[in-house]
């Protein structure tokens, strides 16, 4: 095998696990604020409820929860899998398991936004989404960049654990090579590709930390 | 490029974010049913209808394998995945008329993935021995056995010479079962015997000296040993002895029926032996094929 | 909806507040005022009233029920029993021994009658010093952009913090903060604006600048009730001084009667030995 096809390999698994990344951060980053909220809800039951729910996705494995994500359907539902549920339970599976660290993140960063902030907002009149929109979150934001950040940076790594449905991405790739070629060179760029891809989003959250450095409390 | 088998639709892009935002596993499932034609044909949702499966022309035939298992499956040096007995599965569905899908799987899913219907068998030199009961196989095409394999400098000849060696092997393999069965207490003499989560990685071991043997397949053994003629040696003893078939989800033996035909055929046309042939030098014999003769 | 109910909330308060004005209603009225915390009361039957233009002053030592009642006025503590109302807009009366509020809206509507400077000042942060004090009248009241920021950079000018617009609150001084505070609630054309301790947290010559502020703010005739340590300045700018101790009020009048003249043992025991 050619370094050309073994890097054309790579880099086809790497836009699976790139996809994997894109999506979960557009379904995880808002569903985490939800979760936060009604984590926080002065509902008790929808608050015990995220509670739970923020514990098995934190207490069981990520791969875990995509096989029970993906076999479910048939196990439970008796619903007939097919060659596109996998790619559906991979997504889901990451969406669902980083909300719930995300909200956690978010949580923290909301509990840490002073009361006098809240106050200043209730006296001037506004709403309790205006101020959660308008005065929170960005301040959350700020507080926050550093833990979503390392996050982040996992979730990259964390894509390799689809292939245990099946859905084959760099690392599995990589391990595909390795196996017929006798060759260790795959692992060593697949390395790469995840060092490189993530010193790529280092650098972007290093510069949207600077962009929000112009103030402290 | 074949490897990513998944394409993502704009439909099932949006289906799934719904089913996030649902966070059941009921949607989890009407989501799975509603996105069949997600990087696979349409014909997929006509056999989702039942359990059974019967042979249509047209019909989806996707082949689950261990991506990391040559000579059976494997990337071949163009970047297709290849092998033995994926050129076996890909003739069968050229002559029935089916739609060959290779769909490479992690072994330890291969259940969940034949019982959830997304993959049509199991074909990746599977052995029958000990999985009688729980699947529904093709008849026997390959003889195989499990056998040791050890570094050419250890010193090891024998089953004997294993005592407080560590040993390691695939896990759920047909090497564990059989040490862990017949050979119990072989095993039992050894200093550990571990699992690795395929082949590979375990000769990696072996050959960097982190253990003392792999008990694999004979097919496996001589891959590797074709690689690396001068790292390895084989043992004589062998572990046991077993056979090779297509395994199908149980009851679908009209399937599996069709599948034995086939390769009579091809075996009577002369196509096996031809592709022992290609597959010589990476441990496949035509005097092991044993289906028809 | 509300935006236009907000858009109209200027002109309609100028009426209110000329009808007001007229009617002689004060422009905030607490009644029977009182309020525990768990088991410590800390109001204990207060009434205050503040009429138009009035600048009451509320003395006392810590502890004393000065800065409950600020929060009660302000609707961020609820009050046990009592009646509070802005210039007859009823915002909670008694029920037997009870305080019962009014409806989302009122109490919506009541928030807009007032301004509150806080001790710390509670600014935005993450806002500069326009942003500060425009936001609230465009998103809450619904003003335009043009109007508001206008109006933002005369109270910046009235201030005295030309050349701050664009800072964010961490590149200024406490002084400098405290006064963008109060044009923050002055964009909101309250008709009585409340100050919690505004310069407790400034040291003398940070204080001097924001109470020359206030003391502007009084000869325009601002409707205003500050609590404060700062008895000097009580009498200076106060046209009434309360002083309140263990969650009553002992003694109110003129500056000079209750700092100068005070009939109460415990009013002089408190200005003999200090502020706090």
């Amino acid at each position: 095998m050619t370094i050309q096809t073994m890097l054309s390999m790579l880099f086809g698994g790497f836009q699976t696990s790139l996809a994997i990344f894109a999506l979960t951060l557009v379904g995880a980053l808002p569903l985490g604020v939800l979760v936060a909220l009604a984590r926080q809800s002065r509902i008790k039951p929808l608050a015990w409820l995220m509670r739970i729910y923020i514990s098995i996705m934190r207490g069981t494995p990520l791969m875990l929860q995509m096989f029970a994500i993906y076999f479910a359907p048939y196990y439970v539902f008796g619903i007939q899998l097919n060659p596109g549920s996998k790619w559906t339970a991979v997504v889901v599976a990451f969406i669902i398991n980083y909300a719930a660290y995300f909200a956690e993140i978010y949580r923290s960063g909301i509990q840490s936004i002073p009361r006098g902030q809240y106050e200043a907002a209730e006296v001037l009149g506004y709403t309790g989404s205006q101020t959660f929109v308008r005065i929170v979150l960005p301040q959350v934001v700020k507080r926050i960049l550093p833990a979503m950040g390392n996050e982040v940076i996992t979730l990259i790594k964390d894509t390799s654990l689809a292939f245990s449905i099946g859905v084959a991405e760099m690392f599995s790739t990589a391990r595909a090579i390795v196996a017929s070629q006798v060759t260790m060179l795959p692992f060593l760029f697949a390395a790469g590709i995840y060092w490189v891809s993530n010193f790529v989003i280092e650098s972007l959250l290093a510069a949207l930390e600077h962009r929000l450095d112009y103030y402290h409390e | 490029m074949r490897l990513t088998t998944t394409n993502v639709t704009r439909r099932s892009a949006i289906t799934m974010l719904g089913g996030a935002a649902m966070l059941g596993l009921a949607a989890c499932g009407s989501t799975s049913g509603g996105s069949s034609s997600a990087g696979s044909d349409a014909a997929t949702t006509e056999s989702a209808s039942s359990d059974q499966l019967e042979p249509t022309s047209g019909m989806d035939f996707v082949v689950g394998f261990d991506q990391e298992y040559p000579p059976y499956g494997y990337v071949g040096d163009d970047g297709e995945y290849t092998g033995f007995d994926l050129d076996l599965a890909q003739r069968v569905c050229e002559i029935q008329g089916w739609n060959y899908q290779p769909n490479p799987i992690d072994w330890d899913a291969k259940d969940g993935e034949l019982n959830g219907g997304s993959i049509t068998c199991i074909w990746n030199g599977f052995t029958v021995e000990g999985r009688e009961n729980d699947y529904t196989f093709s008849d026997p095409y390959m003889l195989n056995a499990q056998v040791i394999v050890v570094k050419a400098d250890s010193g090891i000849k024998s089953f004997g010479d294993l005592a407080g060696k560590t040993v390691i092997t695939q896990a759920d393999s047909a090497a564990l079962e059989v040490l862990q069965g017949d050979q119990a207490d072989l095993a039992a003499t050894f200093a550990s015997l571990d699992t690795r989560a395929d082949y590979n990685t375990a000769f990696m071991e072996l050959e960097s000296g982190a253990v003392d043997a792999v008990a694999c397949d004979l097919s496996i053994a001589a891959y590797q040993l074709a690689q690396k003629p001068d790292t390895y040696v084989q043992l004589d003893d062998e572990l046991s002895s077993e056979h090779y078939a297509v395994g199908f989800k149980k009851g679908n033996t009209d399937l599996a029926k069709a599948v034995t035909d086939t390769l009579k055929q091809m075996d009577s046309d002369g196509e096996v032996e031809k592709l022992c042939e290609k597959y010589s030098d990476q441990g496949i014999s035509y005097s092991n094929w044993c289906l028809g003769k | 909806m509300r935006a236009n109910a907000a858009q109209q909330a200027g002109p309609a308060d100028a009426a209110a507040k000329g009808q007001g004005a007229a009617d002689g209603l004060p422009v905030v009225s607490l009644c029977h005022v009182r309020k525990s915390f768990g088991e410590v009361p800390v109001l204990r039957d207060i009434t205050l009233e503040v009429q138009r233009g009035e600048v009451v002053a509320i003395i006392g030592a810590s502890g004393g029920g000065k800065s409950t009642l600020l929060r009660c006025a302000t609707l961020l503590e609820r009050m046990d029993a009592g009646s509070l109302s802005y210039a007859g807009l009823e915002v909670a009366r008694d029920e037997g021994g009870r305080a019962a509020y009014a409806d989302k809206a009122t109490v919506r509507e009541a928030r807009s009658r007032f301004g509150l400077v806080f001790q710390g000042y509670n600014l935005f942060p993450h806002w500069d010093v326009m942003r500060n004090i425009c936001d609230a009248p465009e998103t809450v009241q619904g003003r335009p952009k043009e109007e508001a920021e206008a109006e933002a950079r005369e109270l910046v000018r009235r201030m005295g913090l030309e050349g701050c617009e664009r800072k964010v609150p961490c590149e200024l001084s406490g002084g400098q903060q405290q006064r963008v505070s109060i044009a923050r609630a002055l964009a909101m054309h309250p008709d009585v604006l409340y100050f919690d301790e505004p310069t407790s947290a400034l040291d003398p010559q940070l204080t001097s600048e924001v109470l020359k502020v206030i003391r502007g703010l009084a000869e325009e005739h601002m409707t205003m009730v500050i609590v404060t340590h700062e008895m000097a300045f009580a009498r200076d700018v106060a046209d009434r001084v309360v002083f309140m101790d263990e969650g009553r009020i002992v003694e109110e009048g003129t500056p000079e009667q209750v700092l100068v003249h005070p009939t109460q043992e415990r009013t002089r025991a408190f200005l003999a030995h200090g502020k706090d």
